[in-house]
């Protein structure tokens, strides 16, 4: 696009008045419109020097929106095209104003015949014109973006894919391509609204990774391996109100865990096919990463949750669900949003191997189940090994043994296990530690011996083996008040 | 005579449509109240399935990282510049006045004219891995460092104790609204249908000056209200069969009160009948079960030591060890208050030396033991311990009335205390927010009531935004208008 003027302070503070000037030939136009309309149809009494009047102004606006237009187009960005139909509709609104005001006003008073049609096309134009620069402002087919169903196939609308406004849920985040399912989700929902095929802004497309790598107008935006000198990140670092900063003031921002995970993507080689799991995930990458799974950035945006926490489950049979209640166990979703339960026979101490089987219907959706203290021995174990997603277990004071707790070591979501007062042993515990998901097991009062902890603990370090105390271990604990008796007796001296 | 006919008749369909109107309207009132309320524990046959329901488990709005909480209020408020927030700068200034600028425009509840400056009295090191600073006043809570999360900069808006104990307790420093253990078992309900969802324990000789309000349900159905257990001799009050009366005929007399409260909600529906029936049903369950759970004479020797119990006893040490045995059957909510922390440095028994050492040498050990007795349970992962009081100390000497105090005390502080929190999904050996090198004011990651209770929510599973009660025409919550959640003390 030529530039005729030297684009100036002035060029662009003029222009940004487009959008507000816009507005007044569209509704003045439209009144005079209705009015001949009313006028003709003989529903109203109205008189011509009144529409006169209003499209004179009409014709004014249209003018001056016009050029406030073009200079807004002088900063460039736009799709050339579309800026080309928009400007040349916008200059036919004038125009046609300015042609049905002379007749109407009786400048002319030859060939009165071509007011209608011109004041038709003004009225038109203004239509096309206004959604031409809706679609230049917003991007393409924004305004239709949400048209419901049935209308969407009876105006041939695609089905909509995805919601640009938040990032989609990711259920295994280790399995999820970091340019594909985290980095352009970010950019198009907060970036390629003035970065896309209509418009440039900086000469500049982030729709995808090849027009990404292309870059703008400066060259490109990112340094693959150097994240703090790469302007994209740069722009989103610098404060808000500095005339660099992106996304613009005024417009929805990047969120800082948002910026963390643009610049971790940039660090490790901004790859376009790259895995989580195939990239460096350092400690302060992970709560970003984490808030992914849970589907919002928002204040409930979960930082370490487990990942059970993220399967989809089909709801629970209602009738399992009656038949467990009926045996005097809690059963509830764990959440409202959530079709995982938890169960508790914290009110069924009698609750025993002849009812495990009220659980097989749910054995997808049982995730933490409470089971301390009951009646349930070997036998049971059997059938809660089949509950694939089970995540905490409690089996205290139960006559577990460690042939039952062999069977849940392949239960690739349990994490905690609760065998305090149980008659485990060091070989069972041995066992069970070998679980690649387990984190806590607490064996307190049951037959594992110290030594036997401390042996596990040595082939697994990260797990969390729990003893309690002794008799020997709370004399050593009181120890600890023995600085009290010191200071008292210092005193008294 | 045909017309008054008529006129009666038309008077008697009038009232009949508003006596309609008032139960219809009386009826959705009651169902407003219960309307939220989800999910039962399988008591479906009873007649009062409703109340089961309204006090039976319930779901959160998202997973939650805490089932059950212990909160453990230190009324009266010890000072944190003796315990957790270590000032070597304030020994500096130990004995100099106060500086201007900590007393313009600020007003305290006894301070007058210029202060001195009190440097810290206890021996202050780093334990645990994280290093987290105690004195020599807590050597017990010391060996657990590593399982705390520290809150080192709270804030409050009010500096006399009552106030400031219904702000921390209900989200308002006036009276009726609901404390945070009431909304708990509002949300969430109780798990064990044998005992209450909100038990509350207190201790050191006084009840908290805010009275009952702060464990009140405000206007919340009373159901919901803490029950307050004593912790010597009875623990409920006539929980034992008087002479003469057999656990059967007293069920039968409950069965027909009951029955007769159950015809008279069927005729007026007002939810508050539905409390008193289920309040019957679970004073008689409660007759098994309480006397059970509160009797700590089948714990083993070394565990009673650990607390430094004595049965029969009814202190600090004893409602730690009751906690512990509450959470252990699944009860929601155990409140402890421990009276005796107003360190102001007026009498032998109220400062700094004598009585703030006094306190904690009878509530250290056993908060500690606390700690790893859930531990080792398997509890502490999701059991919520906080600790805290309503404000903190000033980094002054108290003066009240303008003179010198005859011992070392402090006056109440709003601007900065300390509060922690251990299990239940927040962070092991953490410390959040700082204060200023005197301890006047919190510098970074402040956190006020509001964000705490927020947090506590959020832990348990609610959005404090989300979770609301509609009353007299607004939907009401713990944080009212205010709150963050601190994500950053989040595991």
């Amino acid at each position: 696009m030529s530039t005729l003027l030297q684009a100036s302070d002035w060029t662009y503070f003029i222009g940004r008045f487009h959008p507000v000037l816009v507005h007044l030939p569209i509704g003045f136009l439209l009144v005079a419109a209705l009015l001949e309309i009313g006028k003709r149809i003989g529903k109203i009494s109205v008189s011509d020097s009144s529409i006169s009047f209003i499209l004179f102004w009409s014709a004014i606006g249209a003018t001056m929106a016009c050029i406030a237009g073009y200079l807004l187009s002088l900063g460039g960005g736009y799709d050339e095209e579309l800026l080309s139909d928009h400007q040349w509709q916008g200059i036919g609104v004038a125009v046609f104003a300015w042609i049905a005001w002379l007749f109407k006003s009786g400048k002319i008073s030859i060939g009165t015949a071509i007011y209608l049609p011109a004041l038709g096309l003004s009225t038109i134009l203004t239509f096309t014109a206004g959604h031409d620069g809706g679609s230049l402002t917003h991007g393409d087919g924004y305004l239709t973006q949400y048209t419901p169903e049935p209308f969407r196939s009876l105006a041939g609308i695609p089905p909509r894919t995805e919601e640009k406004t938040e990032i989609k849920p990711i259920t295994d985040i280790n399995q999820a391509v970091v340019y594909n399912d985290i980095v352009q989700p970010i950019l198009e929902m907060r970036c390629v609204q003035c970065h896309n095929a209509n418009k440039q802004k900086g000469g500049l497309r982030m729709d995808n990774m090849v027009m990404l790598l292309k870059g703008g107008e400066d060259g490109p935006i990112f340094v693959s391996g150097k994240a703090l000198e790469s302007a994209m990140i740069k722009r989103c670092l610098l404060p808000e109100n500095d005339d660099n900063h992106m996304p613009p003031k005024g417009k929805p921002q990047l969120s800082e865990a948002q910026i963390t995970l643009l610049s971790w993507w940039i660090e490790q080689g901004a790859s376009a096919d790259k895995k989580v799991s195939d990239l460096k995930i350092s400690e302060q990458v992970k709560p970003a990463l984490a808030s992914l799974t849970s589907g919002s950035g928002g204040e409930n945006a979960k930082s370490a949750d487990s990942p059970v926490l993220s399967l989809q489950v089909p709801v629970p049979n209602e009738k399992a669900l009656e038949a467990i209640k009926k045996a005097g166990l809690l059963v509830l979703p764990i959440s409202h949003d959530k079709n995982l339960l938890e169960v508790s026979a914290v009110n069924a101490s009698a609750f025993g191997d002849q009812q495990i089987n009220l659980f097989s219907p749910l054995s997808e959706q049982i995730i933490w189940l409470k089971l301390g203290g009951t009646k349930v021995t070997d036998t049971s174990v059997k059938e809660l090994s089949k509950l694939k997603n089970l995540n905490k277990l409690h089996l205290e004071y139960t006559a577990v043994t460690d042939a039952g707790l062999s069977l849940l070591k392949d239960l690739q979501y349990l994490e905690y296990i609760n065998l305090v007062g149980t008659k485990v042993t060091d070989a069972g515990l041995k066992n069970i530690a070998s679980s690649k998901s387990l984190k806590n097991i607490y064996i307190w009062k049951s037959a594992v011996t110290e030594n036997g902890v401390a042996e596990v603990q040595k082939l697994h370090p990260d797990l969390h083996i729990v003893n309690g105390f002794n008799e020997a271990k709370v004399a050593e604990f009181l120890k600890a008040g023995d600085t009290l008796k010191q200071a008292e007796i210092s005193k008294t001296k | 005579m045909e017309k008054l006919l008529k006129e009666l008749q038309h008077a008697n369909l009038h009232s009949q449509t508003r006596r309609h109107f008032l139960q219809s309207a009386g009826f959705g009132l009651g169902a407003l109240g219960l309307g939220s309320l989800l999910g039962s524990c399988g008591n479906s046959n009873t007649e009062t399935s409703a109340t089961a329901e309204a006090m039976g488990a319930k779901i959160p709005q998202f997973a939650p990282k805490a089932k059950r909480v212990i909160y453990i209020h230190m009324a009266g408020a010890p000072s944190q510049l003796e315990l957790f927030d270590y000032k070597p700068e304030l020994e500096k200034y130990h004995g100099k006045d106060c500086p201007a600028e900590f007393l313009e425009g600020k007003k305290f509840a006894f301070i007058q004219g210029v202060p001195k400056m009190l440097g810290p009295q206890g021996k202050f090191n780093q334990y645990g891995q994280s290093g987290a600073w105690m004195s020599d006043y807590i050597p017990y809570l010391q060996t657990v460092a590593d399982e705390i999360t520290f809150i080192k900069a709270m804030h409050t808006d009010q500096f006399n104790h009552a106030p400031a104990q219904l702000l921390l307790h209900t989200g308002s420093a006036r009276l009726g609204r609901p404390s945070l253990g009431a909304w708990s078992v509002y949300g969430l309900g109780s798990e064990n249908q044998n005992l209450p969802g909100f038990i509350v324990l207190a201790s050191g000789g006084r009840q908290p000056d805010a009275g009952k309000s702060v464990y009140g349900s405000g206007f919340l159905p009373s159901v919901y209200q803490g029950v307050q257990c004593r912790t010597g001799g009875d623990p409920v009050l006539y929980v034992t069969d008087p002479n003469g009366m057999n656990r059967n005929m007293r069920k039968q007399t409950i069965e027909a009160i009951n029955e007769i409260n159950k015809q008279t909600y069927d005729d007026v529906k007002d939810p508050e009948i539905l409390t008193r029936i289920s309040q019957y049903e679970m004073a008689f369950r409660m007759q098994m079960s309480v006397p059970e759970v509160m009797d700590v004479s089948k714990e083993p020797q070394f565990i009673l030591d650990m607390y430094g119990v004595k049965p029969g006893e009814g202190t600090f040490a004893m409602n730690c060890l009751l906690a512990r045995k509450l959470i252990e059957n699944d009860v929601r909510f155990v409140q402890l208050f421990d009276w005796g922390w107003d360190g102001h440095g007026t009498t032998a028994g109220d400062n700094i030396e004598g009585g703030l050492r006094n306190k904690c040498r009878l509530s250290d050990k056993p908060v500690a033991a606390l700690i790893q007795d859930l531990k080792m349970r398997g509890l502490l992962e999701e059991t919520l311990i906080i600790w805290g009081a309503e404000f903190g100390r000033t980094p002054m000497q108290e003066n009240r009335n303008g003179v010198v105090m005859p011992y070392m005390g402090r006056d109440h502080h709003l601007e900065a205390f300390t509060m922690w929190m251990a299990g239940g999904g927040v962070k092991k050996g953490y410390t959040h927010g700082e204060t200023d090198e005197l301890g006047y004011y919190g510098v970074k990651d402040r956190v006020h009531v509001h964000d705490l209770q927020a947090t506590i929510l959020h832990l348990m599973g609610f959005d404090h935004e989300k979770f609301t009660y509609p009353f007299q025409g607004r939907n009401f919550r713990l944080t009212d208008t205010e709150g963050k959640v601190v994500k950053n003390i989040i595991a």
